[in-house]
């Protein structure tokens, strides 16, 4: 299970495999893959908006296509999968069960996942990520569009049969002599997460098949014309997506919960608040969906409500912060990359909620609002803090992973650059949308704070493809030749892991 | 875990629920007074559509891109669609609302100075989204 | 817990009050316009104000304790879960 390229196997061995290490790696490489497919992208739509006027990207249909599937690819085919990734390894350990609860529905929920990406890149779709009618019934052009929409419904029900069985395999496959309280609380972010997707993704699923006969004209489910809303389409798909924001945001704090106590030397500082805030998360996810929407014409009171309901998430998001800064309180802390990662996610985390609050508020959403402070906004959560958790805790697994370390000075200069990088390119673009930029343009009129804060946040977004070109040298250079790992404390920190109590436990 | 106070927390928790309260209250009181619409407003009717703006004064007349108002007086914009979503924006008067087909949003302001304003459309409509733009000439009152 | 309620009254008023002054001050005069620039840029100021104070409060106390609580620190000293080695791993 542990060292897979220590003992090498054949490739199939491994594609054909159910056991949840080895579809957690499978998971794993192809999200890194994923994430440098998207980056590249977005170092595409950054070139491109360096200088008012078109450089390098032919015509303003190639550049909506860009940043449509850069969207789709990040969100749906790096982060929930590399988030799988880990639960992969880690749940079925953290519960002492010798696997997933359905291996096999494991297995199919992954291979789900490569044609979906295939649709979605071969099709390469231009309506966004939220394709929203009727713009994507009417004039979005197929089979691009077609094969989007089947992709994200592939990738819909991947997601739910994985959610299943994170959730069968924490509640019903966990050691009897554990208790639901004594669950780490990675795998409680596993459970939450995965109740969300549980209850969250069934109505986009709907909306996509309704949009779909829209588009094949013989509904008119959102489409005016023919009598349809498509603000009903826009309450779906928001429905799913902004409790999709905490399925993706809580898995990162997860693993943030696991590198900072130990990192720290110091058992986490209250586990039950952390459990409470993950369920409070997890319910008060759904007060929320139509802050997306104030100004699609919603009323007073509509407003209202969703903006109370959106702050009504915040304490909760607060208590992770609060619990992990009283958990580095007198520890004897060990700047590992991962520690790095983690310290920096949690960072910017805090600056990323302060950007959503303005939007929450409701007057400030029409300086916000589609522009480029809401492409800020959301960035630094998805990036600075969703995946910087994820890559401190790629660092953190490696030596698990492939028996060996990673080059420790190279992992330090990638969190640094992306650290800079990701601070220019986001907070600037906080600052660019007050400036009245709107998102999701090709070309801009030549206003000069609009060129030079594009130029600052394109010069961002370059550092940041440097120091992930170090990571995936660092990734492969060291799985082959590292330096051997002591697999019983890798980092030297004295305590206990997950992976070396397991190895002890042989279940195969 | 266990043997330490949880006080600390509890005020902390506290501290954010007050601030978002703050949040709260400030926000809905600024919308309140922003969403009331004068009486004596003028309607001009927006229409967004693939890739202009056209704009409809009360006594009929017709615009195309530019949008003349008069400085001092309050208007009512009636914003529409004829095909896909837009967003009528006018960012230096923090005017924003989409323009949806099959409804009409409303959104009013009163321009106080005469000038030349930017107007841009802020939710993606495809090809020529980019460039979706207009002009607002904000007139001194004739009388 | 008496100066915790004396806080929350503190803070309480200091919300409720203002709001409800503005709630019955709106007045609609005929001629003279709200300027919505104004009242949602200052709104906007306000909440950068309070989100700036309480981020240098955050990232301050953050630098703080990786400054003070790094093992290279000269006070650095194990912490009491370092000899059993339980940061929360398996029971
Ligand atoms: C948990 C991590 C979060 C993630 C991953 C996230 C992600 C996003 C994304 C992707 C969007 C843009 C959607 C789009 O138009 O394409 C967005 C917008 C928004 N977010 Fe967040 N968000 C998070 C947390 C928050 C929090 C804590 C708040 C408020 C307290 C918030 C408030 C908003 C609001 C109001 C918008 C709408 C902005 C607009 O379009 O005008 N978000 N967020
Ligand atoms: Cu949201
Ligand atoms: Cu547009």
């Amino acid at each position: 299970m542990v060292l897979e390229l220590q003992k090498p196997r054949p490739v199939w061995q491994i594609m054909f495999s159910t056991h949840h290490t080895d579809v957690g790696l499978l998971y794993l490489i192809m999200s890194i893959a994923f994430l440098f497919l998207g980056g590249t992208l977005a170092l595409l739509i950054r070139a491109e908006l360096f200088f008012p006027g078109s450089q390098i990207i032919a015509d303003s249909m190639t550049f909506n296509r860009i940043f449509t599937v850069h969207g789709t690819t990040l969100i749906f085919l790096f982060l929930l999968p590399s988030a799988s990734a880990v639960g992969n390894y880690f749940v079925p350990i953290m519960v002492r069960y010798k696997d997933m609860a359905y291996p096999k529905l494991n297995a199919i929920a992954f291979w789900m996942i490569p044609p979906a990406g295939a649709l979605i890149w071969l099709g390469f779709a231009d309506f966004t990520w939220y394709a929203t009618p009727p713009y994507s019934i009417i004039s979005s052009p197929g089979p691009a569009a077609d094969m989007w929409i089947f992709g994200l419904k592939i990738l819909g029900i991947s997601s739910v049969l994985g959610a299943i069985n994170f959730v069968v395999t924490i509640l019903k496959c966990k050691h009897p002599d554990m208790s639901i309280g004594q669950v780490p609380l990675l795998a409680w972010a596993f459970l939450s997460s995965s109740l969300i997707v549980i209850v969250a993704i069934p109505t986009f699923a709907a909306a996509l098949l309704m949009l779909l006969t829209d588009r094949l004209g013989v509904t008119g489910f959102f489409n005016p014309v023919m009598g349809g809303d498509p603000i009903a389409y826009a309450h779906l798909f928001w429905f799913t997506f902004h409790p999709e924001v905490y399925v993706l945001v809580i898995p990162a704090i997860g693993m943030m919960y696991e590198i900072i106590p130990r990192f720290s030397r110091k058992p986490i500082f209250s586990k039950s608040s952390g459990i409470f805030a993950f369920v409070l998360l997890s319910v008060v996810s759904f007060s929320s969906w139509a802050h997306h929407m104030y100004a699609t014409g919603m009323s007073f009171t509509e407003k209202t409500v969703f903006m109370l309901g959106t702050l009504a998430a915040v304490p909760a998001s607060g208590m992770h912060v609060f619990n992990f800064v009283a958990t580095m309180w007198n520890g004897r802390i060990k700047f590992l990359t991962p520690m790095m990662w983690s310290i920096g996610g949690i960072a910017l985390f805090f600056s990323a909620g302060a950007g959503g609050v303005a939007n929450a508020a409701m007057p400030l959403d029409f300086t916000t609002h589609d522009t480029y402070w809401v492409v800020g906004h959301f960035h630094l959560f998805v990036m600075g803090t969703i995946a910087f958790g994820t890559i401190g805790f790629i660092y953190y697994m490696f030596p698990y992973v492939t028996g060996r370390m990673y080059n420790e000075t190279a992992g330090k200069i990638h969190f640094i650059l992306s650290f800079i990088g990701t601070v220019l390119v986001f907070f600037t673009q906080h600052v660019l949308g007050l400036y009245g930029m709107p998102r999701r343009i090709f070309d801009y009129p030549e206003i000069p704070e609009w060129i030079v804060m594009n130029q600052i946040a394109t010069v961002g977004a370059m550092i940041i493809g440097v120091s992930m070109l170090i990571f995936l040298i660092n990734l492969i250079h060291s799985s082959a030749k590292g330096k051997p790992a002591d697999i019983h404390d890798p980092f030297g920190l004295g305590g206990k892991y997950y992976y070396p109590f397991e190895s002890k436990n042989p279940h195969h | 875990m266990g043997h330490h106070s949880n006080w600390p927390e509890w005020i902390y928790v506290g501290v954010i629920i007050a601030i978002m309260c703050w949040v709260g209250a400030e926000a809905w009181n600024v919308e309140r007074l922003v969403e009331h619409v004068p009486a004596d407003a003028e309607t001009i009717i927006v229409t967004g559509q693939q890739w202009f703006w056209t704009f409809e004064h009360e006594d009929g007349t017709k615009e195309v891109g530019t949008l003349h108002v008069e400085a001092g007086k309050a208007y009512k914009f009636e914003v529409v669609s004829t095909d896909v979503n837009h967003s009528f924006n006018i960012h230096d008067y923090v005017v924003l609302m989409d323009a949806i087909p099959g409804r009409v949003n409303t959104v009013w302001f009163a321009p106080d100075k005469a000038g030349e304003h930017d107007i841009q459309c802020r939710e993606y409509c495809g090809l020529i989204h980019y460039n979706m733009r207009g002009k607002l000439v904000v007139e001194d009152p004739l009388t | 817990m008496r100066e915790l309620l004396g806080l929350f009254l503190v803070l309480a008023i200091l919300v409720i009050i203002p709001t409800v002054d503005h709630v019955f001050a709106a007045a609609d005069e005929p001629g003279e316009y709200i300027d919505r620039r104004v009242l949602i840029w200052n709104l906007f100021f306000r909440m950068m104000v309070a989100a700036f104070t309480v981020g240098a409060v955050v990232s301050g106390t953050m630098i703080w304790l990786c400054w003070r609580f790094r093992e290279s620190h000269p006070k650095a000293t194990p912490t009491e879960y370092e000899k059993s080695g339980e940061f929360g791993a398996p029971a």
